[in-house]
């Protein structure tokens, strides 16, 4: 029991807390994440020519959208970020939402799951995803996305839900940081274009805004107390993750109240032609065939070798 | 016949006030195939490049000298630094423009709505701008091709025609390579002609892999229209700040011609081991180290030290990545996809290590030493050191 004195004092300090809370503001952030092929060894599995075997091949949370997951669990450790995973995807997609909420300590998880969306290019993509963002608890502040998806690799999605949210797009961003006072991000974007040397650009924008995650990008926690944060929610997450049904929350087409004619096929101005084998070109080179096991010609190949080297210092 | 959707729209990029190569090799693939368009149709169709930025003027003559019809223009101070948002709205204002669709046109000023095809460079800018500038204009984007073809092409296709037999006339049919570089995949924006959800798509656009397409030759004697676009500017659309830039030299160095020692797939066996083997090889012959694509998807568990050193996308050779012409190059365990290939064969002498002779790779070699990594490398780095003292280049 609080004797009174002890118990104002209680009130008073808990108060401070939510008043500097609500001064400061709290920090919604949202990542968008893909269930994909999963290309580790042992699980992926290629055809005899090269091609992925989609059908022998494992799913698992993409590794980019696992990198953005990181970086929404940068925002849980240092701003106390309250974190919320959307994607859109079949039923399986769970287990995607699964792994992101062990990374980033999510409490509300949202798949987007209906035969409506099948088929849809990124437009399409994209307003569900803006219509489910828009459905969580809480206004985001930051949405995150990874670079691209390993399978289908265009990268659009992330930029094109960003546009539809009305949120500034800040891609390629390496790393970042909030002011919850002035409600500011800052950010750094690795810039790489062909034949210049690579840029790191800092650049400064208010909330809200779409992040696409750099593939380089890293968490730094770098104080004791960041650290023990970093621990505690971890450890959260874990617990969190083997209850992941409790925060998970599935829609269809109805559900999110999107409208039909703007997703899946009909809102998808791209199709798939076709599909075929990129044509074998005609040999550029003669190769020699060596036998790898053949020291006295291995002895002249390095011979080779030499001589292409000697020819680069003349040059 | 109305022509609501004219001309081939290129929005070109520059570094420091400076056109990057893949915006000549844009152009110069624009009018390749728009020369064969307007023949083709009797048409009389434009290149229309579209540039932004600050004090920018003087480049409307070189995109003309480099086979643009005509230069959309767009010089502001706001629009010194690329920052996705501005550029985005101004980009979408200029190519709902029916003015300047007038004004590269007079006879069709009344129909013009916007233009039938757009390219973007698919690099870190122009990757994210096509994304956001098509989003804004409710049309179709393919990204990463590195080949393109103009036809009318007649097709049924469940959803966009319901099922009936049409013809979609003057199509761009976008070819982009997949993640493997085995497989290429035509991609297609088509206007929904299914009577239940009608709607047009244009512009056709895509983003073009750098490097793919061959600038023309610049020709001063070239003539084109140059139009200045002044924009609206809102100030809300100016709210993300540059604060500072800097120049990061890469660890990795492909541009300066000597050697490279790349690896793909066939490290699996033992992929720890047999990078530090590739380390060693490289080591000895003053060598950089290359991957291919899939291993930059980290297909391994090894140390977090090789993962992060080479895993990476900054490694790649091929289209997504690096283009190189090393005086000696040599492919461990690459089976040699289009992909990697189009990186690496500008080399100057290629020696591929691989157990399969089938591999493709074989194509694009001078000597193919048949074998395993594990059993062919370390007799490679035996030899070199008996023959080679350490060739310093840099």
């Amino acid at each position: 029991m609080f004797n009174s004195i002890n118990l104002q004092l209680f009130l008073l300090t808990l108060s401070e807390e939510c008043f500097s809370n609500f001064v400061m503001g709290q920090l919604n952030v949202a990542v968008i994440i893909k269930l994909e092929p999963d290309f580790s060894e042992g699980n992926v599995s290629y055809n005899p020519d090269g091609t992925l075997n989609r059908a022998e091949t494992k799913n698992t949370l993409g590794p980019h959208s696992a990198i953005a997951a990181h970086a929404a669990f940068f925002g849980r450790v240092m701003y106390d970020a309250k974190v919320s995973i959307g994607t859109m995807g079949p039923p399986i997609a769970d287990l995607a939402l699964q792994q992101a909420q062990q990374i980033s300590d999510a409490e509300e998880l949202h798949l987007y799951s209906d035969r409506l969306f099948a088929g849809a290019d990124t437009l399409g993509t994209a307003e569900v995803l803006r219509v489910g963002i828009e459905k969580m608890q809480e206004k985001m502040d930051i949405v995150f996305s990874g670079h691209r998806a390993s399978d289908g690799e265009t990268g659009q999605t992330g930029p094109q839900t960003a546009w539809k949210l009305g949120f500034t797009f800040l891609g390629n961003v390496i790393s970042y940081s909030v002011d919850l006072e002035t409600r500011m991000v800052r950010a750094k974007r690795l810039i790489s274009l062909q034949g210049s040397p690579s840029v790191i650009e800092e650049v400064e924008a208010p909330l809200p805004v779409f992040i696409s995650i750099d593939p380089t990008y890293k968490s730094s926690y770098n104080t004791v107390s960041q650290r023990l944060a970093f621990q505690k929610y971890q450890k959260e997450a874990t617990q969190r993750a083997d209850n992941y049904k409790e925060y998970f929350k599935m829609f269809n087409a109805k559900e999110l109240g999107v409208a039909e004619s703007i997703i899946g096929l009909p809102g998808s101005p791209t199709i798939v032609y076709k599909v075929e084998r990129v044509p074998k070109s005609t040999a550029t080179r003669k190769a020699e065939v060596v036998n790898g096991s053949d020291l006295q010609q291995l002895q002249k190949v390095v011979g080779k070798i030499k001589e292409a080297l000697e020819a680069m210092v003349i040059k | 016949m109305v022509e609501k959707y004219r001309h081939l729209y290129v929005v070109v990029e520059l570094d420091a006030g400076k056109l990057i190569p893949v915006s000549k090799e844009m152009i110069g693939e624009a009018k390749r195939l728009m020369d064969g368009f307007n023949q083709k149709y009797s048409s009389n169709e434009k290149v229309v490049a579209i540039v932004l930025g600050s004090n920018i003027k003087d480049l409307s003559k070189e995109l003309i000298e480099f086979g643009a019809d005509a230069v959309i223009y767009c010089d502001h101070p706001q629009l010194q630094e690329m920052r996705n948002v501005i550029y985005t709205k101004v980009i979408c204002q200029i190519a709902i423009n029916k003015k300047i669709g007038g004004q590269i046109e007079p006879q069709y000023a009344q129909d013009f709505k916007r233009p039938r095809y757009m390219f973007f460079a698919a690099d870190s800018i122009g990757r994210h701008l096509s994304s956001t500038v098509l989003a804004g204009l409710n049309s179709g984007l393919a990204s990463d091709i590195n080949q393109l073809v103009i036809e009318d092409i007649e097709m049924s296709h469940q959803q966009k025609t319901a099922g009936k037999k049409e013809t979609y006339e003057k199509t761009l049919e976008m070819y982009r390579p997949d993640f493997s570089g085995f497989l290429w995949t035509t991609i297609l924006c088509l206007d929904n002609r299914n009577p239940a959800f009608k709607r047009d798509y244009h512009p056709q656009a895509c983003s073009i892999i750098p490097g793919v397409f061959e600038p023309l030759e610049q020709d001063s004697k070239r003539e084109g229209q140059i139009i200045e676009f002044v924009p609206r500017i809102d100030q809300r659309d100016l709210r993300v700040k540059v604060l500072s830039r800097e120049i990061i030299e890469s660890e990795v160095d492909f541009d300066t011609p000597r050697t490279i020692v790349s690896f793909g797939r066939g490290i699996k066996d033992d992929p720890e081991q047999n990078i530090k083997l590739i380390e060693n090889l490289a080591k000895e012959l003053n060598a950089e180290i290359g991957v291919t694509l899939p291993m930059s998807k980290k297909p391994y568990s090894i140390s977090q030290m090789l993962d992060s050193k080479y895993m990476i996308p900054d490694r790649v050779i091929g289209t997504s990545g690096h283009k190189t012409s090393a005086m000696l190059y040599i492919a461990a365990g690459v089976s040699g996809a289009m992909q990697h290939v189009w990186g690496m064969k500008d080399s100057g002498f290629v020696v591929a290590i691989n157990p399969d002779e089938d591999a493709p790779i074989k194509d694009e070699c001078d000597v193919f030493i048949k074998g395993r990594m594990e059993d062919v490398i370390p007799l490679l780095i035996e030899e070199i050191k008996k023959q080679i003292q350490i060739v310093q280049v840099r």
